[in-house]
């Protein structure tokens, strides 16, 4: 590899990862938020994954793709074990209750030996890179674009425009919610997981309520009109502090306002474009 | 980007009128990683002052190497991943054989192992957690850890005070004061002191009567606490209101070593008991010239940070100069090697890059409001 | 000692009631999360803070500066959530919108403040403790017991016996029906973010004098423990609201005092989660959310 080019790729590398990272975070936020759902625990879930593969590494040895595949499991319980009673209730349940385990499951690994504690883990050996992020996030929107193409995305298309009328239609609503929270658990987990390992060392604050708002600015930002957008999001939210460096100091201000203006002004986001599907108002299930 | 290129501009510029004949020459520019911005950013500000002050004397007596030496500063505001880039920044673009900093102990360990990857010194001046220069053989600190100095407090409160049974309390969210606890735990036993009970809270916790409570029951001769100032204002005000006899005194790590818990917990501080690598009042020579000098820079007291700062310059100035070109490696093998006579006392580094002289430390009480040395 | 730690825990459950009054009465006539709710807290608590540093007394702080977090918090809810409301945007919706809000004022109240803690000057209020029978209590703590009971009897005054509470509650069950049989809603809504601005202000004036620690963050701390108060006590349930609150704090009281201190904060959270596997409508069981 010629000088510079390795020197480029070891100033950004930090960079370069964490976009892939933040993309697959989004995506798994989009799951949720495509279904009308909103949940505040990606970051808790993203952090589940992280202590994982971190432990099943550091302790046990076990190969790469097993870890990841851990990691994407634990979560998928998690997301469950939340999921499964306040999906039958009204939407802010679930944003409370996966506020809820995002705390509970701070509060453990601040006080569990096995997780270091307050002190985080270190040394976690670099197994991820740039094929790794770059392959999942790939696999993970090619995936997203077929479904939503299929009968299945339209039913969530249908979920989202009017919920009521999609239950009626015929749609197994808390079969779809529930299938959405946990395939989001598990690629917030693989993110987290994929994180542990090129960065070395993680803490039980890195995934506190904070991350979890970050993580929906991204999807905000992009709208949820097509899986690209949150991804595209994110690479924006990534990008701006380190081109505008004033701006890093008003990270949250930026954020913050990007969530209530999304809202208010562009409930599709600020970036939203529809997949290239004529029809797609009139394409409900039957 | 073009930002930053123009401060690196304005600091070398800098450098260039101090050096006066060595102007002609490039700066030798080492980096610097602090908290510029954001809520902690106090500390990363008195750090860069003391760093300012000590590049303003070095390249007044003629720089390094023939040239001024040059700090390119670069803001973490207390963000690992941010600390992480700047690390990438300084080594892979601007290719500094040095890093000073970063602020915290947390950023450390997200930075240190980048630098011993590239085998670039770095050389922390405020990381006092325990394993930091375990990180790897590039990775210095010239901040006593708290291994150094919480012993030393809690012997003299024992020696001088009798204290014999204590209660502990600590903040068990964050990684400094769980590093200062297990350093606290360790140090009680060697001393042979009793624990009668071990209580942990929150760093954002605001109630603190439940632990107190129960701790006023086991009648402890002191408390000892890691604690940031936040909280232990906090408890400091809540051992008063349930009416812990001052006799009872707190025994605190670093985190209570500021002159912020008297502004918050008032006549509720009198009595706490803290060890400090430095001291304001310290009567020597060189330290009343640099508390002076500070003052009519910055028209506000020094602290430990901005003390810590200064010293670790004129060490690293001197590691350069020993080096004889601006080297990573040779100026890895002369940090190793620099002794040093500054405002801290006698310094040097330990084979494990720790420092090796903890003669420095005194014992400091809060009286009145102010901390005073323990007679 | 155990006489002490039901004090303690009284006291701070009087705290988390008094907190969660306002937010659990927003959301049972409004019908939304609104996550600003912590900030308006930290603007009494500051308020009360200035006035008592220029030399007004805290009698008169007191009320002032809870009466000004009202105003902020109908600012605010005319700002983000009457669009919204007008729109009929789902409730997510606003619960994002002011989750942004939130994240926006904080860093914007943060920058302006700093984060330092800071403390109302020495003497607006006797902060000796009395000592009665070996329990110590200072007068700062029995105002915030007191208060905590005599706002959820006149809340619970207003909703179930007073003409407007009849409005409250239609509009609360039907806010389409309501506005056509008289009920002024936009009024109403304007006064039920008053009242629960009001709420949380003087709740933040008093954690302020409880425990001197006021910062920009307070209220965000506040917060997560009030979720876990509202949802054990049911979701807009008032009287929920308090026993909940008294409830959460005791148990942390007692874990602290007689299990671990490590697992005190998770007592709530953990509540949490139980209730809504076991009983989601909360402690007296009314749901008063309308299914999704």
């Amino acid at each position: 590899m010629p000088e510079f080019l390795d020197d480029f790729l070891f100033t950004y590398q930090t960079l370069i990862y964490a976009l892939g990272v933040n993309g697959l975070l989004a995506l798994s936020m989009y799951v949720v938020l495509a279904l009308g759902q909103l949940s505040l625990g990606q970051a808790a879930f993203m952090g589940l994954g992280a202590y994982v593969s971190a432990l099943l590494t550091v302790k046990l040895g076990l190969p790469f793709p097993l870890v990841l595949l851990a990691a994407m499991l634990a979560p998928a319980l998690a997301a469950l074990c939340v999921g499964a009673p306040t999906l039958r209730l009204s939407g802010v349940y679930l944003a409370l209750a996966t506020i809820g385990l995002g705390e509970v499951q701070r509060i453990f690994f601040i006080n569990s030996e096995l997780t270091g504690g307050a002190l985080g883990l270190s040394g976690i050996p670099t197994k991820g890179g740039l094929i790794s992020i770059y392959g999942s996030l790939a696999l993970a929107l090619i995936a997203f674009a077929f479904v939503a193409r299929s009968k299945i995305g339209r039913a969530m298309e249908a979920m989202r425009e009017d919920e009521l009328a999609a239950g009626a239609l015929g749609v197994d609503l808390p079969a779809y919610k529930l299938g959405a929270l946990v395939v989001s658990a598990m690629l917030a987990g693989l993110a987290g997981a994929l994180n542990a390992h090129v960065s070395s060392f993680i803490s039980p604050n890195d995934y506190g309520f904070d991350a979890a708002v970050t993580i929906l600015s991204f999807a905000l930002l992009g709208g949820i009109g097509s899986p690209f957008g949150p991804v595209l999001g994110a690479f924006i939210l990534t990008l701006l502090p380190e081109v505008l460096r004033p701006l890093a100091d008003y990270k949250t201000v930026v954020n913050g306002s990007i969530i209530v203006l999304a809202v208010i002004f562009m409930p599709r986001g600020l970036l939203a474009w529809r997949m290239g599907r004529a029809g797609a108002a009139t394409g409900r299930p039957k | 980007m073009i930002t930053r290129r123009f401060a690196l501009a304005a600091a070398s510029l800098a450098a260039m009128v101090y050096a006066g004949a060595a102007a002609a020459q490039t700066p030798v520019t080492i980096g610097a990683i602090e908290i510029l911005t954001g809520p902690n950013n106090k500390y990363g500000v008195a750090i860069k002052n003391g760093f300012d002050l000590a590049l303003e004397e070095v390249n007044k007596a003629g720089g390094v190497l023939g040239a001024p030496l040059a700090i390119a500063y670069e803001d973490s505001a207390g963000n690992k991943d941010q600390a992480l880039n700047a690390a990438r920044q300084l080594i892979g673009g601007k290719k500094v054989p040095l890093i000073l900093g970063p602020t915290l102990s947390n950023e450390m360990f997200a930075v240190g192992p980048i630098a011993v990857e590239r085998k670039i010194p770095i050389v922390g001046t405020s990381t006092t957690a325990n394993g930091i220069t375990a990180i790897g053989p590039y990775v210095f600190r010239t901040s006593l850890p708290e291994s150094d100095v919480v012993p030393v407090t809690l012997r003299t409160a024992k020696e001088k005070l009798g204290v014999k049974k204590v209660a502990v309390m600590y903040g068990n969210d964050d990684a400094f004061t769980k590093s200062g606890y297990d350093v606290m735990k360790a140090a009680i036993e060697k001393l042979g002191l009793e624990t009668v009970t071990t209580e942990t809270f929150g760093g954002k916790d605001t109630d603190f009567s439940a632990q107190l409570t129960k701790i006023k029951s086991l009648n402890p001769d002191a408390i000892v606490v890691s604690a940031l100032v936040e909280a232990g204002a906090g408890i400091l005000l809540a051992k008063k209101a349930l009416g812990i006899p001052d006799s009872v005194r707190v025994i605190g790590g670093n985190g209570l070593n500021s002159p912020q818990v008297p502004l918050v917990a008032r006549e509720a501080a009198d009595g706490t008991l803290v060890g400090s690598p430095w001291f304001i009042d310290k009567p020597d020579a060189a330290n009343q010239k640099f508390v002076a000098d500070y003052k009519a820079k910055y028209n506000m007291d020094p602290d430990q940070f901005a003390a810590q700062a200064y010293d670790t310059l004129f060490i690293v100035a001197q590691a350069i100069k020993d080096a004889g070109a601006p080297n990573a490696e040779k100026i890895r093998d002369a940090l190793g090697k620099v002794k040093h006579n500054g405002v801290m006392g006698p310094f040097s580094f330990t084979p494990d890059r720790d420092p090796a002289d903890t003669s420095g430390v005194v014992v400091i009480e809060m009286k009145g409001g102010k901390f005073q040395i323990l007679k | 000692m155990f006489a002490q730690q039901l004090v303690n825990g009284l006291v701070v459950g009087s705290t988390y009631a008094l907190f969660a009054l306002g937010f659990t009465l927003m959301f049972g006539v409004l019908g939304v999360i609104n996550l600003t709710y912590g900030f308006y807290l930290s603007v009494g608590a500051f308020l009360a803070l200035f006035a008592t540093q220029h030399g007004v007394s805290i009698w008169l702080a007191l009320p002032l500066a809870a009466l000004a977090s009202g105003c902020v918090a109908v600012l605010i809810d005319g700002l983000l959530l009457t669009p919204l409301r007008r729109a009929k945007a789902p409730e997510l919706a606003s619960l994002m919108v002011t989750l942004g809000a939130t994240l926006l004022l904080y860093s914007l109240a943060n920058a302006a403040l700093s984060t330092d803690i800071r403390r109302f000057p020495p003497g607006v209020i006797d902060a000796n403790a009395l000592e009665i029978a070996g329990i110590r209590i200072t007068m700062t703590q029995c105002l915030i017991i007191a208060a905590a009971g005599i706002i959820v009897s006149v809340l619970l005054w207003v909703m179930n016996g007073a003409r407007i509470g009849l409005g409250l509650r239609a509009l609360a069950e039907r806010p389409d029906a309501a506005a056509l049989m008289g009920v002024n809603a936009g009024a109403l809504v304007r006064l039920v973010s008053l009242a629960s601005g009001t709420l949380a202000g003087a709740s933040g004036v008093l954690i302020g004098l409880n425990y001197n620690a006021i910062q920009p963050y307070m209220g965000e701390v506040m917060m997560l423990k009030g979720f876990a108060v509202i949802i054990l006590g049911g979701l807009g349930d008032i009287r929920g609201a308090l026993v909940a609150g008294l409830v959460v704090g005791m148990l942390e009281t007692l874990t602290a005092g007689y299990v671990a201190s490590s697992w005190k904060d998770a007592v709530g959270f953990v509540l949490l989660v139980l209730t809504l596997w076991i009983r989601p409508s909360g402690l007296f069981g009314r749901l008063a959310v309308k299914r999704a």
